[in-house]
């Protein structure tokens, strides 16, 4: 990985970790999925980055924020993790055992932000008895996003250039049999962590049946898919019809309730 | 009588323009009311314009100034200040307002930041505009607009949080996830763009149904009936994807094999046999009811989880 390339990568956690990007920074904070693309643009290997980050997303589904502090920040861990991966050339399910600690870590530093923040409202209350509107901006706004970005560029950047050819080669020479077995366990096991706690969030027991209907669907379209697979080659159900069916089921649902309502 | 005279000695002096002269000892400005009166202080009219320039300029600085100490206070004055600037043409007035809106706030982006905006700019207006014709009495006091905005600020961000974040989210990254493991770029810029603009333009309609209805937007929101099956809808919706991510992402399955009395066994097989996808759904659903039964303790689960998932991994029962 070269200066160039880890300083890109590093400007983009910043962005993001600043919330500079503004409310739409919450898809690319949240979910690893952004931070994926934007590693495989500056690596130049988009396919590996995708197929690693998906990996990531599986056990990061169902990250939320209720207070603005997360267990974990996916976004820091998937610039990590996939770098990591592309510039050692490994095995996708390497990335978890990557994500999961720096993610960990990445916690602590969002919470940094809160502190140095707190300098920032002093200043605030400064300009607001005096009713300095540009003043006021400047420290909500400007001062802010500069922080975040001392705070998170040169660590990302130190992290990334020096970090990930070390750790890619240490993974590199533990990825054998039994320890990649491990991890593409963990991997495929931990996706069940974050649909659990996606469903925990809807919270709705009583719609529990709409999820065995789909769980169950699919793993006839998985008995099916390698029937067919086995005579024609690749085949699977696109998730769109999936999503079809499933909003024409809560389209009922809703006009079926609303009427048992009345 | 004396205090009478008082008064109108008090009226006819010329009111001080220099805000330290109406600090209370917390440093936070009472201002005169007498200081909006006149042509000058007359506020402008808020336009829709005005309203997507509120929710624009919150949705945009939403978490940047996050601190433990506020919140997202400064994010949400950072939205009204145009608006503010607007209605309190005087310096100390606006400066009361600034103030006002830099105490303690914390709420989601869209259904609580953006119905909240909206009620608060309607309850702003009406006060700039009874002080500004000398009715005191009947403008709605600073305290009430506070506690207008802290009251709601919970419940709405609860909604929020669990449909915006927790739901539709979800629903997009489900859509697209297959692209992403087939190598395909889209797979992630879709459920970024997807998500960023549906929010952005129910958060303006938000805003404006805060604006136009004041505080019974926050109460149809709340109570009303459309709003709660929108809601079970999303969550049929959110629970049928689940479902099909379990079944399709989920890949638990054990290689554990072996021979008795010349017959080869394998336990999967004969879990097949029984129900197929049962492991995952067991995984899913165990770690589901540890939430309902413990709350959202997410570090606790994943490393225990991944824990089990080691150990299980490495003897080879997994």
């Amino acid at each position: 990985m070269s200066v160039v390339q880890a300083l890109l990568i590093a400007l983009f956690v910043a962005a993001v970790e600043s919330r500079a990007l503004g409310y739409a920074t919450l898809t690319m904070r949240f979910s690893p999925l952004m931070a994926g693309f934007v590693v495989g643009l500056v690596l130049g290997n988009m396919p590996l980055a995708m197929t690693t980050v998906a990996t990531i997303q599986l056990i990061y589904m169902g990250v939320v924020a209720p207070g603005g502090a997360m267990p974990s920040e996916p976004c820091i861990a998937s610039a990590m993790a996939v770098s990591t991966v592309i510039v050692g050339n490994l095995k996708p399910e390497a990335a978890v055992a990557i994500a999961v600690p720096v993610g960990l870590l990445g916690s602590y530093l969002y919470q940094l932000r809160f502190f140095m923040n707190t300098f920032a409202v002093t200043k605030m209350d400064a300009c607001a008895v005096k009713a300095d509107s540009k003043g006021l901006a400047m420290w909500i706004g400007v001062m802010p996003t500069i922080f975040s970005f001392v705070l998170f560029v040169p660590l990302m950047f130190v992290a990334l250039y020096l970090g990930a050819p070390v750790v890619s080669g240490f993974m590199d020479t533990i990825s054998n049999g039994p320890v990649l077995h491990v991890l593409s366990t963990v991997g495929g096991g931990l996706a069940a962590l974050g649909i659990a706690i996606t469903m925990h969030v809807i919270g709705n027991r009583k719609l529990l049946p709409f999820f065995f209907l789909a769980y169950f669907m699919q793993v006839f379209a998985n008995m099916l898919n390698t029937q067919l697979t086995a005579v024609k080659g690749s085949f699977s159900v696109p998730m769109i019809f999936w999503a079809i069916i499933g909003v024409i089921i809560a389209v009922v649902y809703e006009q079926l309730t609303e009427k048992s309502a009345e | 009588m004396s205090e009478e005279i008082l008064n109108e000695a008090v009226a006819e002096a010329p009111l001080s323009q220099d805000y330290h002269d109406y600090l209370n000892e917390d440093g936070q400005i009472v201002a005169d009311p007498r200081l909006m009166l006149g042509e000058e202080n007359k506020p402008e009219e808020i336009t829709t314009k005005d309203l997507l320039k509120v929710w624009f300029r919150w949705w945009w600085a939403n978490e940047v100034p996050h601190s433990f100490d506020r919140m997202v206070a400064p994010a949400f004055t950072f939205g009204l200040m145009p608006v503010l600037k607007k209605l309190y043409k005087n310096p100390i007035m606006l400066g009361e307002a600034y103030q006002r809106h830099l105490q303690f706030f914390n709420t989601q982006a869209v259904w609580g930041g953006g119905i909240i905006s909206g009620i608060t700019v309607s309850l702003e207006e009406e006060r700039a505009k009874a002080l500004n014709e000398g009715d005191v009495d009947g403008a709605i006091d600073s305290s009430m607009i506070q506690n207008t905005k802290i009251g709601l600020m919970g419940p709405l961000a609860g909604i929020g949080d669990s449909i915006d974040s927790g739901t539709v989210q979800y629903i997009f990254i489900a859509l697209f996830l297959g692209m992403a493991q087939e190598g395909s770029w889209l797979g992630a810029v879709l459920p970024f763009v997807c998500f960023a603009t549906a929010t952005f333009i129910y958060g303006f309609l938000f805003t404006k149904m805060g604006y136009t209805m004041g505080r019974r937007a926050a109460l149809e929101i709340m109570k009303g009936g459309k709003i709660k099956s929108i809601i079970n809808a999303l969550g049929v919706l959110g629970l049928f994807m689940m479902g099909i991510m379990a079944a399709k992402y989920v890949t638990l399955s054990t290689p554990l094999a072996w021979e008795m009395s010349g017959k080869a066994f394998n336990l999967q097989g004969i879990l097949d046999g029984i129900l197929p996808g049962i492991l995952p759904l067991c995984a899913v659903l165990g770690l589901f009811f540890f939430f309902q039964k413990q709350g959202m303790k997410v570090t606790k689960a994943m490393l225990g989880f991944t824990a089990i998932l080691i150990v299980l991994g490495a003897i080879g029962l997994l």
